[in-house]
């Protein structure tokens, strides 16, 4: 019998049986729709983060921070970063850092959550400590004014102590609503913790300079819910000479440069600091979506596994229903292996059907979803609950994923009608014919 | 006068079931030649065997022992495919008609030279005239379930004919149809043979019916117990 044929017979069975096919194929419908959509949206939330790290991120940058193994996110905030031990990392230790073969240069970063006052609005901002010169020689993409100027060295001559701030801090609501612009009066107030009572501490500056908006999440560059005070002042405000973290620029992003100078630093400290590249955080990030993208994926598969069930029940239904269809047919002289073709061939439409619905169905949850998590506003805390910021999902479907999902939707729908084909197909005859 | 082979031939073929525990003998040995050409009326009572006897001479069940050839050829030796190559050089009709619900009458037609791998417009025209030949040109797009059955039946005869068989093999072709109508079905059974020369084997517990044939086997038991020659 030519393929044509078998199709167009298998076509014919299922047409006869609408609303069971039908049933059958929705079974697989809502399997691929979920694998298509769930997929979709990790792999344009993957791409979306990504993409806003890296907006701050220098890839030319590592990171050290105090303690040995510590974690990638020992960055903003500050709270998770390796410790355990005594050792800390000084303002001074740059000079050591900068002594290293490969590195251009250093900044350190002392960085502490506070407030930013003006008039009486106030709003929670990270408060960090850098050299504004070496600092925009290490962001120079990213630590830009949008107004005012960056003054290199603004503590040179100057009675008032200036400071650059983050865009979100200048414009916390997105609305125009400036709290501080260029050339405001404002306060910074810190909350120092370590001594008993707690005291705040109050710094009165004025803005030299609105960043450009950075977008993104920067877990260790420029962030746009910062305001950032020259180092020494810094120092002198929250009372210390430690720093938080230090910023390496380096003169070449390959690997090797990478791992040379970060064992380099390590070395240079004993040990007793954790050294992180901004492409090793991305690859962390990446290879952590990967095993959400696989448990998703895992998570959808099941329920395809149940489509396949289904579409073995519904077939053994028919091939009792049909056995002696089944057994004219042998006596027509069809061979076993034609009988086999045409089960076959009405899971492979199932599954054809099932997997296009699907990828469609999939593909429209998708996008629905993605425009309420995008209207809705994911806050993505950046750290403490501080600040957060809105980012837009777009799901992703990749062609990979499209002929993933139209393959499996196929393979399972062919896979579970193997068993119901091979019994058909083995049908006596004689037995298929008496068979009431 | 050379005799040529016969096109079915069956030797001490023995069939026995097994119902329940009971072994139940339904061929006891049955030597049968059929010849190119005959019309061969196989009577008997319910039970005699004859339907057996029909699934054997069909290659549609395997014999307990003993053999049957068709057209030569030893059916015992041949594995599945080679039985299902067999089956599409032997036309079936059956009591109960056995068309496919879903297809139209052409379509039922044409299904056994779909399976033989015909081309569509080959196996339309030939099916257009086999509908021609059984007088059913003008219901071709009928379903079974708006036919008659008595133009079932000619839908069914037109089916075993698709694939120009060596012979028809007819099981109670009357057995579910009223008398006119069986007579009608009969002449035209009749007229293939005479006019086409197709060989025919028919199975039947009426007498009547098989006096319409030029030889006619009596079995009983699952033994022949009788030959008449009606030339």
């Amino acid at each position: 019998m030519k393929v044509g044929d078998v199709f167009s017979y298998a076509f014919g069975a299922i047409r006869l049986r609408k609303l069971r096919a039908g049933l059958t194929t929705l079974g697989v419908v809502i399997g691929i729709a979920a694998i298509v959509a769930l997929l979709s949206i990790s792999q344009g939330l993957q791409v979306t983060i990504t993409d806003q790290l890296q907006s701050g991120f220098a890839t030319d940058t590592l990171i050290v921070s105090p303690g040995s193994g510590g974690g990638m996110f020992s960055g903003v905030g500050g709270g998770i970063g390796g410790s355990g031990s005594d050792f800390s990392l000084m303002v001074t230790d740059t000079q050591l850092i900068n002594e290293i073969e490969g590195v251009v240069t250093s900044a350190a970063i002392i960085q502490e959550v506070g407030y930013i006052k003006s008039g009486d609005r106030t709003v929670q901002a990270y408060v960090v400590g850098v050299d504004f010169e070496v600092y925009s020689e290490v962001y120079g993409s990213t630590f830009v004014a949008e107004s005012g100027e960056i003054l290199l060295n603004p503590e040179a001559g100057t009675v008032v102590v200036v400071v650059v701030v983050g865009k979100r801090v200048s414009d916390p609501w997105q609305n125009g609503t400036i709290v501080c612009g260029v050339n405001g009066s404002v306060e910074i107030v810190w909350t120092n913790t370590t001594v008993r009572p707690a005291e705040n501490k109050t710094y009165a500056v004025t803005v030299a300079a609105v960043l450009e908006e950075i977008g993104g999440l920067s877990l260790t560059g420029p962030s746009d819910s910062a305001v950032y005070i020259p180092i020494s002042q810094a120092q002198s405000f929250f009372g210390t000479d430690e720093c938080d973290r230090i910023v390496v620029k380096i003169a070449n992003e390959d690997d090797a440069t990478i791992e040379a100078v970060s064992d380099a630093i390590e070395e240079a400290f004993s040990g007793q600091v954790s050294v992180r590249s901004s492409t090793a955080v991305l690859n962390t990030i990446s290879s952590v979506f990967s095993t959400i993208e696989l448990f998703l994926a895992g998570i959808a598969a099941i329920s395809l596994l149940v489509a396949g069930v289904g579409i073995m029940n519904i077939m053994i239904v028919s091939l009792m229903e049909r056995t002696r269809e089944i057994g004219i047919l042998k006596a027509l002289g069809m061979k076993s292996r034609t009988v086999l073709a045409i089960f076959i061939s009405e899971a492979v439409i199932v599954g054809l059907l099932g997997a296009t619905f699907g990828i469609g169905l999939g593909w429209v949850l998708a996008n629905v979803a993605a425009t309420i998590f995008t209207g809705g506003g994911i806050a993505v805390a950046t750290g403490q609950g501080a600040v957060s910021g809105a980012f837009a999902i777009t799901p992703i479907l990749t062609p990979t994923l499209l002929m993933g999902a139209f393959g499996f939707g196929i393979a399972v729908s062919v896979i579970f009608a193997i068993y119901p084909a091979w019994r058909a197909s083995k049908l006596k005859p004689v037995e298929a014919l008496r068979y009431e | 006068m050379v005799l040529a082979k016969p096109i079915v031939e069956t030797a001490d073929l023995k069939k026995t079931y097994i119902l329940g525990k009971v072994p139940v003998n339904a061929l006891r040995g049955v030597n049968l030649k059929v010849e190119k050409g005959d019309f061969l009326a196989i009577l008997g009572p319910s039970g005699s065997g004859k339907s057996t006897l029909l699934n054997m001479i069909g290659a549609l069940d395997k014999p307990t022992e003993g053999k049957v050839f068709i057209d030569g050829v030893d059916v015992s030796t041949l594995n599945d495919n080679q039985l299902a190559d067999l089956r599409r050089s032997i036309g079936f009709v059956f009591q109960f008609f056995n068309l496919i619900p879903r297809l139209n009458a052409i379509g039922n037609v044409e299904l056994p030279m779909a399976v033989s791998g015909l081309g569509k417009n080959e196996r339309r025209k030939h099916a257009e005239e086999l509908l021609e030949t059984v007088g059913l040109k003008e219901r071709m797009k009928h379903k079974p379930a708006e036919l008659s059955g008595g133009e079932r039946q000619r839908v069914a005869i037109a089916r075993a004919l698709a694939n120009n068989p060596g012979f028809l093999l007819m099981d109670e072709p009357t057995g579910n149809i009223d008398s006119k109508t069986a007579r009608e079905i009969m002449g035209l059974v009749k007229r293939l043979n005479e006019d086409e020369g197709v060989t025919i084997i028919m199975i039947t517990h009426d007498q009547q019916l098989a006096t319409q044939a030029t030889r006619i086997v009596k079995m009983l038991d699952g033994s022949i117990i009788k030959e008449i020659d009606q030339l």
